[in-house]
C-alpha cells in the first residue's frame, strides 16, 4: 500500500518542497524568477488573451442579449441626467473660479497624477478577485498603490510589483477591505468584498438607504478620501437594528474592465515618501 | 523530448490558466486546464513524468499568477497517490473511471485548499459560495475537461500507463 510504496517518499518530498517554496516566497526569494517569467512570458499571454477575450465577450452578450437592451435604455437615461448635471457642475465651476478670484483664494493642488494601464489577466475565483496589469517598477509602480478606473471609480490595490507587471487586487476579493463612508450623511464603515464577488458595507448606520453613494475615507489612510467605490443595492435588517446589512454595487464593472489607472501620486501611509 | 514537450506544454497551460480560464467561468468556478493536463500526464506519460510535472506546473502557475507556489502543489499532490492507490485497489473500476475519481477528486481538495488560503487571511467563509458554487460547480467543470482530454489522447495513440514503480528503476 501507500506507506510502503516510493510514492510516500515523493509525497513526504513534495510537502517538505511546499514549506520551502512557501517559505522563500515570504522572503521574496522566488521574486527575480517570477519577474524573468512574467517578462518572458508576457507576449504570449497577451496574445492568449486577445483571442480568447472578444471570444468570450461574444458568447457572454449573446447569453445576456435581453438583459443589454434593458441596461442599455437604463444607460441611456442616466447619460442624459449626468449630462444634465454635468452643465449645471460646469456652471458652478465657472461661478466657483469667479468668486475665488475675487476673494483671491486659490484651491491647493489636490490633482493626482496617474500611470494608464492594461488588464492582462484576471484571476477570479470565489475568495479571489486579482488581476494583472502591464505595468510594473519600471513605470513607479509600487505595493500599496491605489488602482482606479478612467472614470476615477476605486478598483483596488497593487500588491505585488515586477519590472513590468504588477498584480492589483481588486475590492471584490475576498481579502479586501476599504474605509469609507456614505456620500450624504458621512456615517463611516467598511466595504469588503466577499466569495461571491460583491461588496458589503459593514458597521453601516441604520439610516442608510438604497441609492446611497459610498465613497472612500481617509481614516486609514490607505485611500485618498472620496474615491467613489459604489452604490448601495440592498440594505437587510429593520431600521431598529444596530448596524445592518448593506450590499453595494460597485461603481465600476470590474469583470469586463480592461484599462485602470494607478495613482501615482497618492502615498498610502503604510509606505515611505514619494519619489518624484 | 518527452520531458521537454510536457514542460514546455504545462507552461502554456498555466498561461492559459491564468488568460483564458477566468473567461468561462461557470458559476463562480472556472475550468482548472492544469488539472487537467497533470491528469493526462499521469495517465498518458507515467508516474515518472508526473512526480516532477506536478511540482513544475505549481511553481510555473505561481509565477503566471501570484498566488503561493507552496499552496499549489499542496493542491495537486494528491493526484499521484490517488492514482495508484485506486489501481492498485480492487474496485471494478476501468481507467477512464479511475481518472475521473481521481481528477474529480484532487479538483475538489484544490479548490478547498486554495479557498482556504483568503479565508484564513480573514475573508469570510461563506459556506454556501463554498460549496455550490465553486466545490459543485467546480467538480462538473472537472469531469467534462476530464473527459474531453482522456478521450482524445487516447484516440490519437497514446495508451494509459500503469501506476507502478516498483519494476523500473530505483525510483
Amino acid at each position: 500500500m501507500l506507506i510502503f510504496s516510493r510514492y510516500s517518499w515523493w509525497v513526504g518530498a513534495m510537502v517538505g518542497f511546499a514549506l520551502l517554496l512557501t517559505a522563500a516566497s515570504q522572503v521574496g526569494a522566488l521574486n527575480p524568477m517570477q519577474g524573468v517569467f512574467l517578462t518572458v512570458t508576457a507576449p504570449f499571454e497577451n496574445l492568449l488573451t486577445s483571442i480568447f477575450r472578444p471570444v468570450a465577450g461574444f458568447l457572454g452578450d449573446a447569453g445576456n442579449i435581453n438583459d443589454i437592451r434593458d441596461e442599455n435604455r437604463q444607460l441611456r437615461l442616466e447619460n442624459e441626467e449626468l449630462r444634465n448635471q454635468a452643465t449645471a457642475l460646469q456652471l458652478d465651476s465657472e461661478r466657483l473660479k469667479e468668486l475665488e478670484a475675487a476673494l483671491k483664494i486659490s484651491q491647493g493642488a489636490t490633482s493626482q497624477q496617474f500611470v494608464a494601464a492594461n488588464i492582462v489577466h484576471r484571476d477570479a475565483t470565489p475568495f479571489v478577485d486579482v488581476v494583472s496589469i502591464d505595468r510594473g517598477t519600471n513605470d513607479g509602480l509600487k505595493a500599496g498603490m491605489v488602482v482606479v478606473s478612467s472614470q476615477n471609480t476605486l478598483m483596488g490595490t497593487v500588491t505585488d510589483v515586477f519590472k513590468d507587471r504588477a498584480f492589483v487586487r481588486l475590492i471584490t476579493d475576498s481579502r479586501s477591505k476599504v474605509a469609507a463612508e456614505v456620500l450624504d450623511t458621512k456615517s463611516e464603515g467598511i466595504i469588503r468584498g466577499s466569495a461571491n464577488r460583491t461588496l458589503t458595507f459593514e458597521f453601516a448606520q441604520p439610516d442608510i438607504k438604497v441609492g446611497d453613494v459610498i465613497v472612500t475615507s481617509a481614516l486609514t489612510g490607505r485611500y485618498p478620501a472620496g474615491l467613489r467605490i459604489g452604490a448601495v443595492t440592498d440594505v437587510a435588517g429593520t431600521p431598529q437594528d444596530v448596524t445592518r446589512r448593506v450590499t453595494v454595487e460597485p461603481g465600476v464593472r470590474l469583470g469586463t474592465a480592461t484599462t485602470v489607472l494607478v495613482m501615482t501620486t497618492f502615498v498610502p501611509q503604510n509606505l515611505g515618501p514619494a519619489q518624484p | 523530448m518527452k520531458n521537454i514537450v510536457i514542460a514546455a506544454g504545462l507552461v502554456v497551460v498555466a498561461l492559459a490558466q491564468v488568460a483564458v480560464a477566468p473567461l468561462f467561468p461557470l458559476a463562480a468556478a472556472v475550468p482548472d486546464y492544469g488539472l487537467a493536463a497533470l491528469m493526462a500526464v499521469v495517465v498518458y506519460a507515467g508516474p515518472r513524468s508526473a512526480m516532477w510535472a506536478v511540482p513544475w506546473f505549481a511553481i510555473v502557475f505561481s509565477f503566471a499568477s501570484d498566488r503561493s507556489a507552496g499552496m499549489l502543489l499542496l493542491a495537486y499532490v494528491p493526484l499521484l497517490p490517488a492514482s495508484y492507490l485506486l489501481s492498485e485497489s480492487h474496485l471494478p473500476l476501468n481507467r477512464y473511471a479511475q481518472t475521473l475519481a481521481c481528477g474529480a477528486g484532487t479538483g475538489v481538495w484544490a479548490r478547498l485548499l486554495l479557498a482556504l488560503g483568503p479565508i484564513a487571511q480573514g475573508a469570510s467563509p461563506q459556506m454556501g459560495t463554498l460549496v455550490g458554487n465553486l466545490l459543485i460547480s467546480g467538480l462538473l467543470l472537472d469531469i467534462v475537461l476530464l473527459t474531453f482530454v482522456y478521450f482524445p489522447l487516447k484516440a490519437v495513440g497514446f495508451s494509459p500507463r500503469p501506476m507502478s514503480l516498483q519494476r523500473t528503476g530505483w525510483l
